[in-house]
């Protein structure tokens, strides 16, 4: 069964009487243990479909599933617990609680869960030191390099060991070493873990090293190829009204 | 929930500057509540303990009527049983028998109605401060004894009758048969108390004198008496009034003689928390507008929690936590300091001499003496923690409810 399941989705927006159609009848299905990537120029829906998809924003039309549920059918309650419990986020700007430590940081999303002090600790100082941070754990934020942080952004979302991390442009403000040493924990992480992974990205290197490349034009899947077979699996019905089908 | 104190704990200390200006504003808002509760407390205790310990004493035993009509037909006799009623009373510190009447005092420039009484001046010492009150010049001296046929009066009456200490004025009373009587009296001293209006209208003389002047014999208007703690007024009253069992006889508090009193202490203690009113809106303001700002500058930071699972529920609570930090810390330093110079004011007194005249008219004396009770310091604490809670739930309220997708977008 597929982890996430989209079927003709929608998304508008209405600014000051402007219509903005963000995603246009989107179909996508992804399956447990993927580590794949949206890509497309900016403005293309990458975000707003990853927000989705995160149960951080409503779909203006079709269907989302998360782990068989349908997202439209939650409250803001479940949806909160929904995050909390199955997905982990990784951001652009890192967005680590500033005045929380590394591992303070980390160890919040499982007290959130309920855990007990002890077994909090131990997990988040195990995680901490399986993305090379086991140093740095009593910093602050704003005491660690951008490398640095987005790894404890990192530990933060699989230390609850979520079923999916949807990361939004993670390496984006990271240097092309930090960022290749990021892709290759999160790698590790997805091999050892088969936590899937879903990123949304412009950045070359992440397209190449995804195995699973999903292309937005315009709110529409103009591609999505499995590298691992290397063939597209599938276009969305947008998109082929938009453009007629390219040769294999 | 500690991890969330702990983030609301240090959140406070990111705007340090911030932070101090509402722990300062909530801190001193807390000095001036005590202080002023101090010296509102230190006035009504000195404008009722003057007022005690001038005139009334902490109960009287009258005639009944007496009260409403201070006529010297309202006599009775000190029987034995009344005296053994009072000298049961282990509450009971002193008590002296007394005649009170109106009268006009003559001099040569001028007269003046007021209420003379006649006292036993050795036992008149232990009940009330007139003694303490007298002028301490040569000429001024106090009553030799019941029998002393001489007056004293104020310094600021022997001023309106422009007479020194040895001249002699003339008494004209009522006596028991409704006949006016005069008489020339020496003027023996002259007595300074902190109560205006008791100076301008009361003279004393022997209480034999009286008695003798005015036909009562051995009869008189009342038994003043004083206990060793005025908290025991009610208590020692009602014991009296059970023991004396006389309808003739009415036994009063210092309240029920001093009604006005009463309700002026019940004025200021109501113009005091209206003062303190509008004191904390200000506070409440104050801190509002500094989480408002906290939670607007931490706007995407929320928004992040809540993408992470945290609910709205924990937001606020971290809100309410934060409040809550600076209320504490203001609080303390408030208490400390307004605790401190209320303390140490309330050793050496705040000298208002130079509204001498209006303080006396008050009857609380030149020197305030700031009093603090555990009542106030309590009420200040609730007060405090009321108004930051009232402050707080707005902005706890707008980042509880703060759409994660929209502080996400917020830079």
């Amino acid at each position: 069964m597929s982890i996430i399941a989209i079927e003709n989705l929608e998304k508008e927006y209405n600014t000051n009487g402007i219509v903005v159609r963000a995603v246009r009848g989107v179909d996508l299905s992804i399956e447990p243990g993927e580590f794949s990537a949206i890509a497309g120029p900016s403005g293309s829906g990458k975000t707003t479909l990853l927000n989705i998809i995160g149960g951080l924003d409503r779909p203006t039309g079709g269907v989302v599933k998360v782990g068989g549920r349908d997202l439209s059918s939650m409250t803001a309650k479940e949806l909160s617990d929904m995050r909390l419990q199955r997905i982990g986020f990784i951001f652009q700007a890192y967005n680590l609680i500033p005045v929380l430590s590394a591992i303070e940081n980390v160890e919040y999303v499982l007290l959130l869960q309920g855990l007990g002090k002890e077994e909090r600790t131990r997990r988040a100082r195990a995680i901490l030191t399986e993305v090379g941070l086991e140093s740095e754990m009593n910093r602050l934020p704003r005491e660690l390099s951008g490398g640095q942080q987005q790894r404890v952004a990192v530990a933060r979302a699989i230390v609850s060991e979520p079923d999916i991390i949807l990361a939004d442009e993670p390496t984006a403000n990271l240097d092309q070493a930090t960022g290749a040493g990021l892709l290759d924990l999160m790698k590790g992480l997805n091999n050892s873990k088969k936590i899937t992974f879903l990123f949304s990205t412009h950045d070359p290197m992440v397209m190449e090293r995804a195995e699973r490349l999903i292309y937005l034009t315009d709110g529409s899947v103009m591609s999505d190829t499995k590298k691992a077979r290397g063939k597209r699996t599938g276009r969305s019905a947008a998109a082929k009204k938009r453009a007629p089908a390219k040769k294999k | 929930m500690k991890i969330i104190l702990s983030i609301a704990w240090r959140n406070l200390w990111r705007n340090k500057r911030r932070s101090l200006v509402v722990i300062s504003s909530i801190s001193l808002g807390i000095f001036a509540m005590i202080l002023s509760m101090g010296i509102m407390n230190g006035m009504n205790r000195q404008m009722v303990e003057n007022t005690i310990s001038t005139s009334l004493g902490h109960i009287a035993v009258h005639r009944a009527g007496f009260q409403d009509n201070m006529k010297l037909e309202y006599n009775f006799f000190p029987s034995e049983k009344i005296i053994a009623a009072v000298e049961k009373e282990k509450r009971v510190k002193a008590y002296a028998p007394r005649i009170k009447s109106q009268c006009m005092l003559r001099s040569s420039e001028a007269s003046r109605g007021v209420m003379i009484v006649g006292i036993d001046p050795e036992r008149e010492k232990k009940l009330t401060k007139i003694y303490e009150y007298m002028l301490k010049d040569k000429e001024s001296a106090f009553l030799s004894g019941p029998g002393d046929d001489a007056i004293l009066i104020s310094k600021s009456l022997a001023k309106r009758l422009d007479l020194l200490v040895g001249d002699k004025l003339v008494l004209m009373i009522q006596d028991r048969e409704k006949e006016i009587v005069g008489v020339g009296m020496t003027v023996r001293g002259l007595f300074e108390s902190p109560v205006d209006s008791f100076d301008q209208f009361v003279a004393f003389t022997g209480l034999s004198t009286l008695q003798k002047l005015t036909g009562l014999e051995k009869n008189i208007s009342e038994i003043n008496i004083l206990l060793y703690n005025k908290e025991d007024v009610d208590q020692v009253k009602a014991g009296l009034l059970e023991g004396l069992a006389d309808k003739n006889l009415e036994v009063l508090s210092w309240k029920d003689m001093a009604p006005s009193l009463v309700s002026a202490v019940k004025l200021f203690d109501t113009m005091m928390y209206i003062f303190f009113a509008i004191v904390f809106i200000t506070v409440i303001f104050s801190i509002a507008n500094t989480l408002i700002m906290a939670i607007m500058e931490r706007f995407h930071e929320i928004g992040v929690m809540k993408s992470i699972g945290t609910r709205p529920n924990r937001i606020f609570s971290m809100v309410m936590m934060e409040a809550a930090g600076l209320a504490f810390v203001g609080l303390a330093a408030g208490v400390a300091l307004g605790g401190a110079v209320t303390a140490l004011l309330s050793v050496t007194g705040i000298d208002l001499s130079f509204y001498m005249e209006s303080m006396r008219s008050l009857g609380t004396g030149s020197v305030i003496y700031p009093a603090i009770k555990a009542m106030d310091i309590f009420m200040a604490m609730v007060i405090v923690l009321v108004t930051t809670i009232i402050a707080a739930l707005y902005p706890a309220v707008k980042a509880a409810r703060i759409k994660p997708l929209d502080a996400l977008h917020y830079i």
